[in-house]
């Protein structure tokens, strides 16, 4: 019984243009500074009266930042949970084809955040949107939504040349 | 076509598709939103508000918590400890399965996860030991469909999130005993089978590892719930703060005491755990375009209410909803599930006066038995991919572990206290 137990290796994801590591020292980053955050946080607010929480604004947002450059790098990796039982189910051919499709399903699903996040971000721009925590303007926050979309965007774009490349 | 079908039709036509779940949710929301012209703009906003939400910091941190817990070897000497404590004898490797699962599982939030985590080592140790493929598959699905119930459960802190009165202290406190009672119904079926068909027979020559040594070695894994739930009970830590406690903890023991971590580790971890949180926040964040489409369309009421008007009482309802959770357990993740229906339960289970906690506990059990529940359960699946053994050769042994959790289920359902006794002592609310 001398087994270590860990998570198999994960799926180590294509050969990429642009690298993964991008995405995935950007996700650690994010993640490792929340966890600092928060730490500092319990440490400060023990040690003295001075509350952080103004800092709860921050940590929001540096969570949406790492959940949409995770995703992305996950996505090429194919990690999202997907239920691929019924697919694989099909013969070749059809099976490539529903793939083809579904693929496609997701670029009009980010397609439709990168235009429609851009929209919210500008209106909030416009309209000069302030955040009730730390005032600044919202629209510093939001416009990551489409920015992010859009790099979810290009890796299923690169799903999809591969598997169009890789035939059936 | 009414919206509400093209929603649900939608979600499902793309979700059988292969077309990853929460761009299924999305994409069915954003499209009926487009349809019938609810106001465009809600998709963007709820997509970011839907994980801009401070509650919602408890996942990842819980979930690199876990991953640190994984790497430092903290998990192994568990095992070691189990062993010494179980032995070697018949049916030993499926008992310690389901154990461990139990321990290092909750943390990813997803029973396919947790499955492939066990699986990943525990398979292959049984298969080694004569056990057949099939029902080695059947125990580490069922296994790792459990984990959702032990503390800290990531589907917990989502319900949590989404039903505020039930708070996440109360909601881990609550699952101890079910989790345990869900242990117990799996061992007692694996062993029985063991003894009756003598699987594991061989492994039972090798020495077991000597107890105290090996409790030593695991003391410092074993005081990790403890500070998790003594911190919250003391009202020292948040949730989130228990987490970020946890994470610190780990990395001094992963660091000082074992010695067994590197920096190039931590990097891998933080990559890792930040991938994985990002799956999950992705389904949160895509599925909340969903829900406020099924919200505004307004469709939540009229079913809740066909559903009680179905008749059958209480009881009746309870039955109705447990049965369409095993149902949609077998191919949706617990968060998913939440996600998508919990803003239709909870109105009723308010009707009924009922405690959200125990709801909440009750809807997790139920979702636990739908991923190991054949032929689609998303568990087995994996766990058959694992060990190369076909869907219909673990039928025979999961029915029995099957069985045995819904003797468990009878329990919680008739004897409330089982699920709200702990939170009550400890004095949740």
């Amino acid at each position: 019984m001398d087994q270590e137990i860990q998570l198999p290796e994960k799926a180590a994801g294509p050969k990429t243009r642009i690298p993964l590591k991008i995405e995935e020292a950007a996700a650690a980053a994010c993640i490792g500074i929340l966890a600092l955050i928060t730490f500092a946080n319990v440490v400060v607010r023990y040690l003295t009266n001075i509350s952080f929480a103004f800092t709860e604004e921050f940590s929001v947002f540096l969570m949406v930042v790492m959940c949409l450059v995770g995703s992305s790098s996950v996505m090429a990796k194919g990690g999202h949970l997907n239920i691929s039982y019924l697919v694989e189910k099909l013969p070749g051919g059809p099976a490539y084809v529903v793939r083809l499709a579904a693929t496609l399903m997701v670029c009009i699903t980010f397609l439709g955040l990168v235009v429609l996040g851009a929209r919210m971000a500008y209106d909030e721009y416009r309209y000069e949107v302030t955040s009730p925590g730390l005032g600044l303007p919202t629209w510093i926050y939001t416009v990551w939504l489409p920015i992010l979309s859009m790099a979810i965007f290009g890796r299923v774009m690169g799903v999809m040349i591969r598997l169009l490349r890789g035939g059936r | 076509m009414h919206p509400a079908v093209l929603l649900f039709g939608l979600f499902f036509l793309l979700m059988f598709a292969g077309v990853p779940i929460a761009a299924s949710l999305g994409l069915a929301g954003t499209l009926v939103i487009a349809v019938t012209g609810l106001g465009i703009m809600a998709v963007p906003t709820n997509v970011y508000a839907g994980i801009a939400k401070y509650p919602l910091l408890a996942v990842p941190m819980f979930v690199l918590a876990g991953a640190i817990f994984d790497r430092s070897g903290v998990a192994a000497r568990l095992l070691r400890f189990t062993t010494a404590i179980i032995g070697q004898g018949r049916g030993s490797l499926a008992v310690i399965t389901i154990v461990v699962a139990m321990i290092i599982g909750g943390i990813s939030g997803s029973g396919p996860a947790c499955t492939a985590a066990v699986g990943g080592v525990m398979l292959g140790a049984m298969m080694r030991a004569g056990y057949p493929p099939g029902f080695a598959a059947a125990v580490t699905a069922a296994a790792g469909s459990t984990d959702i119930l032990i503390p800290p459960s990531v589907a917990f802190i989502i319900y949590s999130v989404l039903v505020p009165s039930a708070t996440v202290p109360a909601l881990f406190a609550a699952g101890i005993l079910p989790g345990i009672l869900a242990c117990l119904a799996l061992s007692l079926p694996a062993l029985l089978l063991s003894l009756r068909y003598g699987f594991g027979a061989q492994a039972a020559k090798q020495p077991k590892p000597p107890f105290w040594r090996s409790f030593k070695e695991a003391f410092w894994a074993l005081m990790a719930p403890v500070l998790i739930l003594g911190g919250m009970r003391t009202g020292w830590f948040t949730p989130t703060e228990a987490a970020v406690m946890a994470v610190v903890y780990g990395l001094v023991v992963g660091f000082l005491v074992y010695r067994s971590l590197t920096l190039k580790d931590l990097y891998q971890i933080l990559v890792e755990s930040a991938e994985t949180s990002a799956v999950i926040l992705l389904v949160v964040g895509l599925a909340s375009v969903f829900a406020w489409a099924s919200s505004t369309l307004g469709i939540v009421d009229p079913i809740a209410k066909g559903l009680v008007r179905l008749g059958g009482g209480e009881l009746g309802v309870i039955m109705i909803i447990m049965l369409f959770l095993v149902v949609v357990g077998m191919f949706l993740d617990g968060i998913s599930i939440f996600l998508i229906f919990l803003p239709l339960f909870v109105p009723i289970a308010q009707g009924f006066n009922w405690n959200l906690v125990w709801f909440g506990v009750l809807m997790t059990y139920n979702i636990a038995m739908g991923q190991f529940t054949p032929p689609m359960a998303v568990n087995l699946m994996v766990s058959c991919r694992l060990s190369g053994a076909s869907m219909e050769s673990t039928i025979k042994w999961d029915l029995w572990l099957l069985l045995s959790m819904f003797f468990g289920l009878v329990l919680i359902v008739l004897y409330p206290p089982l699920v709200l006794w702990v939170p009550e002592v400890l004095g949740f609310r």
